[in-house]
């Protein structure tokens, strides 16, 4: 019974992951044949200032961009859990930033921060805030915002309806209870909704950070990892040295730069859900 | 030039006129075991009868005269590179695909060698411009057969010049900033990308600093150039031009941005193809009317560049009969055929044959002229060494684009060329 998900396992997951480890040990340019070269790549990687500022927007764009989903995450489902009228549409309409193609819901997002159209700095130019708006895309600092930003909104639909699952799985009679011996709505948050609501929380944190760590979609319709690369990420900065530059070793050894953190993450992962024997 | 058509030998060359005149040309049926199919896969072009006219005129033109049919097989815009890799990679898929820039040279060993029907192509046409090896020949052969330049000019308006008393497109980099500041203060900027497109940020960055007597590598493709007075003086230029002319935006600018600015009236001048007269006069008429085109500006050496942006055609080696797909391409290349290929794309791509030179699509629109004029001193990022691998790495890394982009973000001039001459020095340390 444990034949066909491992031979699955090792055809589509392990093979392409063996494959990429194997090329990043290679000087192997585009359709010629590779030469073995040791970590030589990765020593490469390690003397390139690109792959340091990469490796550096690649946690600040995780950090923020998983906290502010994880926070307005759990501030959505616990709006969502309320009973009000047309829940259900709401939370139906909940999931559309999730549900839209990432390239496209990015282009309306181009749109929006492009400084000629977007609807972002006309209210701010009527408002009196701004005239002209900020540069979304072409400061950096606020180009690496933005790019959160329109990460935490995609993202943020994922969290919600995951958390209010996780919600609705916890027993009224807690609460009744903790009402009952007198516990005020933030108390009943704090030692009700979070205690039990932390498995869930901390998994799809973990899924989060996957995700996001290896974005590629929004950055290269966005920014393209511009400008100057304030806005690369390993996963767009892999795709410029492998498909653009010809260069698939070195572009392996850049994705595999992700490896690390994420198998950290995985074990983590994998602790935390080990059943409790005891 | 000469040398690298010569080296084709004389046998091959009458084997395969004779192929050519047996099969495609006088439109005989291929003896023997010849293919049904071939597939021969292109980039969408943005102009609509381009890809129509291959499939609707080209291509049952080539069946009816050998039976052979042509599959013509588009791809997304920007998509043609990761798909014509995944082809060479799994050496399966169409016989036949569009390249560009330095591609062939990336794809080498697995693209056939079309040394022969290059001279045959070139004879029959009025001969190859002196640049159309410059991305197609790799150790002496031909490795594509060159198809059009897809130029990168100026483009601006004419009405808004004249506003500030330009009345011609400034001559020399120094009157463009001139120009600029005027039309600036006039509500009128500059758009000039900065930013991590594909192609409209090299357009202008690399004929910037060539024509400012600067060069990122030696002749040798080996010796990094880049840290010189000249580089200093282009990335002066540039800041000074940036903060004058334009706004903060094109920093973060992709290749679509300018085209857009420019559309809709927020920028007066930028650095694109035909592209944006072409998409004016058909949707923005007004626009049109007042768009003009012009070469590159001169720098201080008196000299003026322009990036060549050539779009060429492969043979894959994995193709089960080579000989059809060269006959295919020969037959395509006659000006029986393709100057009707040519004609309907008003001039987007400018054929490398100098029988075109004075094709009466140039004159459909006049405007179009400077891309013609631009050839002669149009060149791939690098020049003037070979390409390389180190120089596809460099242009993957957008080491000079954001060399300027770093200078007019702030940074300083010493600073930005001590990042890029570091970072090339890496990148050729093995050339």
């Amino acid at each position: 019974m444990v034949g066909p998900p491992i031979l699955f396992l090792c055809a589509l997951v392990g093979y392409p992951f063996l494959y990429g480890i194997w090329l990043s040990l290679e000087d192997r340019p585009v359709a010629h044949a590779g030469t073995f070269v040791g970590l030589a790549n990765f020593v490469a990687d390690a003397q390139d200032p690109v792959f340091w500022r990469v490796t550096i927007n690649t946690f600040v764009y995780t950090f923020f961009a998983t906290i502010l989903k994880m926070v307005g995450g759990l501030g959505l489902a616990l709006t969502m859990n309320q009973n009000f009228r047309g829940k259900n549409i709401i939370r139906a309409l909940m999931l559309l930033p999730f549900i839209v193609p990432t390239v496209l819901s990015t282009i309306a997002w181009m749109w929006m921060l492009d400084p000629g159209f977007s609807v972002i700095n006309w209210l701010l130019k009527y408002s009196g805030l701004a005239d002209p708006g900020p540069s979304w895309l072409g400061n950096p600092t606020l180009a690496m915002i933005s790019l959160i930003i329109v990460n935490v909104w995609r993202g943020l639909p994922f969290y919600g309806i995951t958390l209010l699952a996780g919600l609705q799985t916890i027993s009224p009679d807690l609460y009744e209870a903790a009402t009952i011996d007198g516990a005020s709505t933030w108390h009943r948050f704090i030692y009700v909704t979070l205690p039990l609501l932390k498995p869930v929380i901390f998994i799809v944190t973990m899924f989060s950070i996957i995700f996001t760590f290896a974005d590629f979609q929004l950055v290269y319709v966005l920014t393209r990892g511009g400008p100057a690369n304030a806005t690369h990420l390993f996963a767009t900065y892999a795709f410029d040295i492998a498909m653009g530059g010809g260069q698939l070793g070195m572009g392996a050894s850049v994705a595999l730069a992700m490896l690390p953190p994420l198998a950290l993450i995985i074990i983590a992962m994998s602790i935390y859900m080990k059943p409790n024997k005891s | 030039m000469t040398n690298i058509i010569q080296a084709a030998s004389r046998r091959d060359i009458l084997k395969i006129s004779a192929l050519t005149a047996v099969g495609g040309i006088l439109g005989a049926s291929r003896a023997g075991a010849a293919p049904k199919q071939m597939t021969m896969m292109h980039e969408s072009s943005f102009i609509p009868a381009y890809d129509a006219y291959f499939k609707n005129t080209i291509a049952p033109a080539y069946e009816k005269a050998t039976g052979i049919k042509i599959v013509y097989e588009t791809v997304s815009v920007g998509s043609i590179q990761t798909r014509d890799t995944t082809v060479a990679e799994t050496g399966t898929g169409p016989e036949m695909a569009q390249m560009a820039f330095n591609w062939p040279f990336l794809f080498d060993q697995k693209l056939v060698d079309v040394t022969d029907i290059a001279k045959i192509i070139g004879d029959k046409a009025g001969g190859w411009h002196a640049n159309a090896a410059e991305a197609v020949v790799v150790n002496g052969k031909w490795k594509a057969i060159p198809f059009g330049n897809i130029g990168q000019l100026m483009n601006y308006r004419m009405d808004w010049f004249d506003e500030v008393g330009v009345k011609s497109f400034p001559e020399t980099w120094a009157e463009l900033l001139e120009a600029g500041i005027k039309l600036k203060k006039n509500g009128h900027p500059f758009g000039f990308e900065l930013g991590h497109g594909f192609g409209d940020n090299h357009g202008w960055l690399y004929p910037l600093l060539w024509s400012f007597g600067a060069r990122e590598v030696d002749k040798d493709g080996k010796t990094v150039a880049i840290d010189s007075a000249e580089t200093a003086k282009a990335i002066d230029f540039c800041r000074e031009f940036f903060q004058k002319t334009m706004f903060e935006d094109v920093l973060g600018w992709t290749d679509v941005s300018n085209n857009k600015a420019f559309l809709s009236e927020q920028i007066s001048c930028t650095n694109n193809a035909e592209s944006i007269l072409y998409v004016a006069k058909r949707d923005f008429p007004d626009i049109g009317k007042v768009t003009g085109q012009a070469q590159n500006p001169k720098g201080p050496t008196g000299e003026r560049f322009h990036m060549l942006n050539p779009w060429t055609h492969g043979i894959f080696t994995h193709t089960p009969d080579v000989q059809a797909a060269k006959d295919f391409m020969v037959w395509l290349m006659d000006p029986k055929q393709v100057a009707g290929w040519y004609d309907v794309a008003d001039s987007y791509y400018g054929p490398f044959l100098h029988a075109y030179d004075d094709a009466s699509f140039w004159h459909k629109e006049p405007r179009n002229l400077p891309y013609r004029d631009s050839m002669a001193n149009s060149h791939l990022p690098g020049w003037p060494a070979p390409i390389s691998r180190p120089q596809s790495e460099s242009v993957a890394k957008y080491v000079v684009v954001d060399m300027f982009a770093k200078a007019c973000a702030g940074k300083s001039t010493k600073e930005v060329i001590a990042d890029a001459s570091a970072q090339l020095k890496q990148i050729f340390k093995n050339a």
